[in-house]
Formats: C-alpha cells, sequence, structure tokens
C-alpha cells in the first residue's frame, strides 16, 4: 500500500484502486482527501484535455464527505468506497444529461443510473462526471460538435483514440482512478492502446447494458478502463453479473477475477496471431517489435508459444461493419432522415451505409459471423490464451483528418465484438516519438480470470503499469 | 470498389427516406452508398446455404 509514498509526492492522483480502497478501509486514507487531490488535477488538466463533457465535482465532494462518515463508523459500502470514477456520456447517470457528445441528445436527463453506474454506487463508487466520446461512439474524434474532443495525455497534439476518449485520457492523466467505456469496435481497448492503460471488453452479456445508448445491440459491451490489471480485475468484480432486463445479458454470476492474478506465465498455453498484424494489416515496425517483445517475455517466463491462424482481420472488420452500421440505422435511422444537418460530419458519413445495406447483408454477415465464432473456439481449445495486435499505429495527430482516417482502422479488435470473446488491451511499450504501444489478450467466454493472469505477468516483468504521461 | 450510378443511389436513398440528406449531403449520401456496396465484396458467404446465421432463434428465451 503506497499511501504515504504517493502523498508525500503529492501524487494521491496516481494511486491505484486497490490501494486507495485499502488505505480507506484502514482509515490511513479519508475519500475526502482523495476526492479533493483528483478534482484539483481536473480543474488544472481539464482545460487542456477536455476529458470531461459535465463536471459533477460539487456533488462527488460531498458523497465523499458522506464515504468519509461511513469509513469513519467503520461502516464501507463495498470494495470501491469512496473511489472515484469517470462515466463516458452515453451511459446514464440519474439527474445528469447523456448527450452521447452530440447535438441530437443536448438536455437529454437520465432518469435512473445504467446498471453498471448502479453497480458501481452499491460498490461505494463516486462519480465524478460524463466523459467525452465519439458522437454516439463513432464519430470521431470531431470538432464539429457542441464539445471538443478528448485529448491524449501523453501528447495533447495527438488522438487518445476513441470512443471511450475522455475514460483513456482521463485515467492515465490521473484525473480519476477508474472509468467506464464501451466497445463496439474497440472503444475500450483503443483508447486503452493510445493511452497506455488497461481497458478490457468484457464476455459479450456479462456486463449489462441497460441505461446504455446502443450503438449496435449484438456488438456493445460496457468495460472497465483503469491504470493497473488489478484495478481492472476488481472494477469488472464490482460491475458483472446477471441483469433479467437486458435481453443479451448472460446468465452466469459475476466471478472472482482476482483469483489467479499472481499465478504468473509459467505453463500457460499461448496462441501468436501473427497474420493480423505481419500480412492482413502490416503495422508499424515500433508495433511489431514491441508485440515479439511481450512474447518473448512471456516466453521467458515458463509460457508456451505459438502461431495460431484466424479468419482475416480484413474480413473481420468487413463482418462488423455491416452488423454495426446494420444496428445502428436501425438506431439512427429516423434522426439521419429528420436532422442530418445535427449530427458531426464524421457519425453521419460512419452512420449513413446502414440505409444501403440490405436484409440479405444482414444474414449473410451473421452467417459468417457463426463461422468466425466457431473459429476461435476451435483455436481457444488449443490454447488458453490469444496474444495479437490491438492498435498498428501509436496515435496520430488529432487535427490531421487524413492521418485519423488512415489509421482509425488498422487494428485488430473487432474480431473479438464479432465473436464475443473477452479481450484486453494494455500498454507494450513506448514509441520513439513517446507514445504508447499495445498488445491485446483474448480468452476463452467468461474466462476473463485467465486474461487478468497473463496480462498481470506481462505488467509485473515490464512495468508498464508504472509509466505516466509528461503532462502535470 | 463498384462504383454506383447516381440516379441508383438516389434512388435507393429516397427509398429509405433520406431526401433531406440528399438536398443538404449529397456527398456523404454517395459514400455511404459506395461503401455499404463495397463491403459485401470482403465477406465470403458461407457456400453452404443450410448455414444458420448467430445468433439462432431460441424459443422461450425472450423477455
Amino acid at each position: 500500500m503506497n499511501v504515504d509514498r504517493e502523498t508525500r509526492q503529492g501524487r494521491l492522483h496516481y494511486m491505484t484502486v486497490t490501494d486507495a480502497a485499502h488505505a480507506i478501509a484502514t482509515k490511513a486514507l479519508s475519500p475526502v482527501e482523495l476526492m479533493q487531490a483528483h478534482l484539483a488535477r481536473i480543474e488544472t488538466l481539464d482545460p487542456t484535455l477536455n476529458a470531461f463533457i459535465r463536471r459533477d465535482g460539487d456533488a462527488a465532494l460531498a458523497a465523499a464527505k458522506v464515504a468519509e462518515a461511513e469509513a469513519t463508523a467503520g461502516r464501507l459500502r463495498g470494495p470501491l468506497h469512496g473511489i472515484p470514477v469517470g462515466i463516458k456520456d452515453i451511459i446514464d447517470v440519474a439527474g445528469l444529461p447523456t448527450t452521447c457528445h452530440s447535438k441530437i441528445l443536448d438536455g437529454n436527463m437520465a432518469t435512473a443510473d445504467a446498471v453498471c453506474v448502479a453497480k458501481l454506487r452499491a460498490a461505494g463508487a463516486i462519480v465524478v462526471g460524463k466523459l467525452s466520446t465519439h458522437e454516439f461512439a463513432i464519430g470521431g474524434p470531431s470538432f464539429d460538435l457542441p464539445w471538443p474532443p478528448a485529448r491524449n495525455p501523453w501528447n495533447p497534439d495527438h488522438h487518445p483514440g476513441g470512443s471511450s476518449s475522455g475514460s483513456g485520457s482521463g485515467v492515465a492523466a490521473g484525473l480519476f482512478p477508474m472509468a467506464l467505456g464501451t466497445d463496439t469496435g474497440g472503444s475500450v481497448r483503443n483508447p486503452a492502446s493510445c493511452c497506455g492503460i488497461v481497458g478490457l471488453k468484457p464476455t459479450y452479456g456479462l456486463v449489462s447494458r441497460r441505461g446504455v445508448f446502443p450503438l449496435s445491440f449484438t456488438l456493445d459491451h460496457v468495460g472497465p478502463m483503469t491504470r493497473t490489471v488489478a484495478d481492472n480485475a476488481l472494477m469488472l468484480e464490482a460491475i458483472a453479473g446477471h441483469d433479467p432486463l437486458d435481453p443479451g445479458s448472460a446468465a452466469v454470476p459475476a466471478g472472482h477475477y482476482r483469483a489467479a492474478l499472481d499465478r504468473g506465465a509459467k505453463g500457460l498455453r499461448i496462441g501468436f496471431v501473427r497474420h493480423f498484424h505481419e500480412t492482413d494489416m502490416p503495422a508499424e515496425p515500433e508495433v511489431t517489435a514491441a508485440l515479439e517483445h511481450v512474447m518473448r517475455a512471456l516466453q521467458m517466463l515458463g509460457a508456451d508459444v505459438r502461431d495460431i491462424r484466424l479468419p482475416s482481420l480484413v474480413e473481420f472488420a468487413a463482418v462488423n461493419r455491416v452488423i454495426l452500421q446494420s444496428e445502428a440505422w436501425a438506431i439512427h435511422g429516423e434522426w439521419l432522415r429528420t436532422r442530418p444537418g445535427d449530427y458531426g460530419s464524421l457519425a453521419r458519413r460512419r452512420l449513413l451505409p446502414g440505409a444501403f445495406l440490405g436484409a440479405g447483408d444482414y444474414v449473410t454477415a451473421n452467417k459468417r459471423r457463426a463461422e468466425m465464432i466457431a473459429a476461435v473456439n476451435a483455436a481457444l481449445a488449443e490454447v488458453d490464451v490469444l496474444l495479437c495486435a490491438s492498435s498498428m499505429d501509436p496515435a496520430c495527430r488529432i487535427d490531421r483528418p487524413a492521418d485519423v482516417e488512415r489509421t482509425y482502422p488498422r487494428q485488430a479488435r473487432t474480431p473479438f465484438n464479432v465473436t464475443g470473446h473477452p479481450a484486453l488491451a494494455m500498454m507494450s511499450g513506448l514509441s520513439s516519438g513517446g507514445l504508447p504501444l499495445s498488445v491485446q489478450f483474448v480468452a476463452r467466454n467468461f474466462d476473463e480470470a485467465m486474461l487478468f493472469r497473463v496480462a498481470r505477468a506481462w505488467e509485473k516483468a515490464s512495468g508498464v503499469d508504472g509509466k505516466r504521461p509528461p503532462i502535470g | 470498389m463498384p462504383r454506383m450510378d447516381k440516379e441508383f443511389v438516389e434512388a435507393l436513398a429516397r427509398r429509405a427516406g433520406l431526401d433531406k440528406a440528399l438536398v443538404e449531403f449529397p456527398d456523404d449520401v454517395a459514400a455511404a452508398a459506395e461503401q455499404a456496396a463495397g463491403v459485401m465484396a470482403k465477406i465470403k458467404a458461407p457456400a453452404d446455404p443450410r448455414a444458420e446465421p448467430w445468433p439462432a432463434m431460441r424459443a422461450g428465451d425472450g423477455l
């Protein structure tokens, strides 16, 4: 527990969730002090980072005072008692607007918490505000919306990834130690990759989507974003579990995802999906070198690594796109007919193709999807976990639309939205330009504990959890 | 990617109710039609016509 060291250095904002929760539970840290440190950090850095659409500092501080009184009296609400959390602004928080970063929903007040938010509050977490996203989790980074796009704390001239942009930027910069994101084609794992944090897309159906504005019903996932693997597992324990009112919810209970955290990589069978980044979408050399480094480090720790082939990344991306745009058209069609000018340019252009896809296209994509699910299941019958690229490039400059357009689809995250398998992205190293590089791990359905085990082994061997952006 | 005839795109767009978008954002509508036409060429449709799409219908599992 690092409270003394972090306090002495004036860096309470970089305490992990695990350490802060322990310090609060043992009365070594006041929730008010922790919240004040984060609010001060937000005040200083958010004008540069634009992580927030709406801050809720006064309410957060009031909640921290209540949490402090409860902790003093020995009453802890749960394992996240007094921990600040940021919420992507497509997720409902009672009493705050859910704008989806769009003029279309400006002023759309949420009357109840999304299930994932309610679960975080029940565990003791305190909401600090609503976070920037790509418009409706698809159109960004955009400069033609009511709020500016979030920026990358490793270099504010660069894109923080999306669509959970504010979540990634804010966690990396120490504005809050954990955040909720959503992932339909990689939108938790992209900002995790660009900002050098840990982002998990859980197994489809493990976390309730009720109260989250949909982008694509069969591809949408809610996921935790944190600075460490252990924190991610802790946050998942709080938000996972069956919701009978979410039609996609799986009838499985939340697991104890920290159980295998420190078992190491010895004896694990790892499948390296090289063709994703070597031939399907050739990655930048630094990305490839970092992936090889991760692979060798896990081998050194005793893992058995072998090459695995899956369907082509290009085809995975096409299946994801047809399903996503078809389902999104069913959501956005009426607004695109009547209010096309109220969308930003990027969202409009990414949503309109759904109008031109036919029912046969959608069914064909879902037929191929069934085969792709079988292919990934077959691979995971041979190995315990897959290792592959997340992004093929470090984050590009945010003000160069051509670079954003070129790098945005160069990623290996969509396959696991199509198949529903759990996938985690985290830092693999830093580029020569000082920007995070990334790696992705994938496990069997509902085996998030395995994912955290291998991710923790890499984190421990590399020390990537100790790297901080050069901001403030 | 196949090029789509302008009149055909406009007819499809009108059928989808995108008259307003056609007037205000004709380039976006045309680009969307081209993108939709091109993406299916990247998918290997299962050869077996009996292949079921995902997910299968399951009676009794609904709300």
